[in-house]
């Protein structure tokens, strides 16, 4: 067998096996069965203390495991064929086409603070300014690919859409008020360079063969599986017990209407949880027995995490104090009055 | 590669930048394990690897690259890999290459 052929049936098995998990995700559709835990509170109240993590686990990953799959695959292959240089090249051109990548293209590219913090910096100095950096900060924890795939097959997909679209139209505005503030003038004016490559540095990226490609693609997958996964299963132990012995009523009480969105938005900011394990949370303290208590206040809550501390440090180093605090206050002035909003607009405040 | 001269007739002298976050982000640590793995089996052929660490977010890298996605590598002044981690093999061959 010649390299080539080798090549070939490589990638051709990778193939298989994406197409393999892309037809599953498909078949548990058609049999409309649930990919979230079903079992109940009430059921669960049933077993001694330390079996509740153990069956809710078992529950939610005999149901999880296609979605979880999928989500990682996906974020995996997307992230290896985007074309990056195309993006990296155009981010530096003008404003309007800066606040539109950044918008258009966070989803895909911030699955990993390699990628956020670099291109934070990148469109800051080199190109579109304060702005756009800002929107696109903002904007990447709640939109990547691995978030949207996650709150739709946990929770809904309508609060999946919802999220995306009130998440993108705060980043936008955070980045358009910051770049009229003077202290986000002068960070700009610091940092901006706008000179282009100089002529002796060149970019000429190397392309591998496609079976290198897609196994690199899978490789980030399980990466990216490696770093999640753990906070996640500890997000679903605390879960479990929360659905358990957190009653209905108090969240009736304290966690709907219009006291439960500002509630779900204040400790949704300063409760720093890791990426995904705020869909997790969400879903145990929100949703009962498939039904959303309050579709306003978990928007909220969802909204109320626009920070992660990894690229914090890196961009806090750039972005002076004023910067970042009018940026949480905007964060958070967007996620309550989206919350506010859908909470009205869907009837379930 | 048996044409190879070794030891000190064959000096090529090859420049390696190692483009990652700081703090430095996993994978940009495994770009730099295998740009040293690579580099340390060149050694045995002759060539000699410089490796220097440099950050995304400097100006300086920023004004000679413009906007990259790290991990990247750039060998002699020219970014080859972005965006992902290599294998050491790929890199020792890339290397060759420059040192031709």
């Amino acid at each position: 067998m010649n390299e080539k052929t080798k090549r070939a049936i490589r990638a051709g098995v990778i193939l298989a096996f994406i197409s393999i998990v892309i037809g599953l995700l498909i078949y548990s559709r058609i049999q409309a069965y649930s990919l979230a835990p079903t079992s109940t509170p009430i059921e669960l109240r049933g077993y001694p203390l330390w079996q509740i993590p153990i069956i809710y686990l078992y529950d939610y990953f005999s149901h999880g495991v296609i979605c979880l799959l999928f989500a990682f695959t996906m974020a995996g292959l997307i992230y290896e064929f985007i074309p990056k240089e195309t993006i990296t090249k155009y981010m530096a051109s003008s404003k309007a086409i800066g606040y539109g990548l950044a918008l258009l293209m966070a989803p895909f590219l911030t699955v990993c603070s390699c990628t956020m913090v670099p291109l934070f910096g990148g469109i800051l100095y080199a190109g579109a300014g304060i702005g756009p950096a800002i929107t696109f900060l903002l904007m990447a924890p709640a939109s990547n690919i691995l978030a949207i795939l996650l709150t739709g097959e946990l929770i809904s997909w309508e609060l999946a859409g919802v999220r995306v679209v009130a998440s993108a139209t705060t980043a936008l505005l955070a980045g358009l008020i910051i770049s009229k503030t003077p202290w986000g003038k002068a960070v700009e004016k610091e940092h901006q360079i706008g000179a282009m490559p100089s002529s002796a540095a060149k970019v000429e990226i190397v392309k591998p063969p496609l079976d290198e490609r897609l196994w690199t693609a899978l490789k980030f997958g399980a990466y990216l599986a490696k770093q999640i996964l753990p906070y996640f299963i500890l997000g679903l132990i605390i879960v479990g017990y929360l659905e358990v012995f957190l009653p209905e009523e108090i969240i009736r009480e304290y966690l709907t209407g219009v006291d439960g969105v500002i509630l779900a938005s204040v400790i949704g900011g300063p409760l720093y949880t890791p990426t995904l394990v705020e869909i997790v949370l969400g879903r145990g303290i929100w949703v009962r027995e498939g039904v959303i208590l309050s579709k306003g206040a978990l928007l909220s809550w969802l909204m109320g995490q626009p920070y992660d501390f990894a690229n914090a440090l890196a961009v806090s180093k750039i972005a002076k104090w004023k910067v970042v605090a009018t940026y949480m206050l905007i964060a958070w002035a967007g996620s309550v009055t989206f919350g506010m909003l859908y909470g009205l607009l869907s009837g379930s405040l | 590669m048996q044409n190879i001269p070794s030891g000190e007739e064959y000096m090529t002298e090859v420049k390696v930048e190692v483009i990652g976050t700081d703090p430095p982000c996993m994978r940009c640590q495994a770009a730099k394990k295998a740009v040293e793995k690579a580099a340390e089996k060149l050694k045995t052929v002759g060539v000699k690897v410089v490796i220097e660490k440099v950050n995304v977010m400097s100006k300086e890298t920023v004004q000679k690259y413009g906007v990259l996605v790290s991990p990247a590598i750039a060998i002699n002044n020219t970014v080859k890999i972005m965006g992902r981690v290599p294998s050491p093999e790929e890199v020792e061959k890339l290397l060759l290459e420059a040192a031709k």
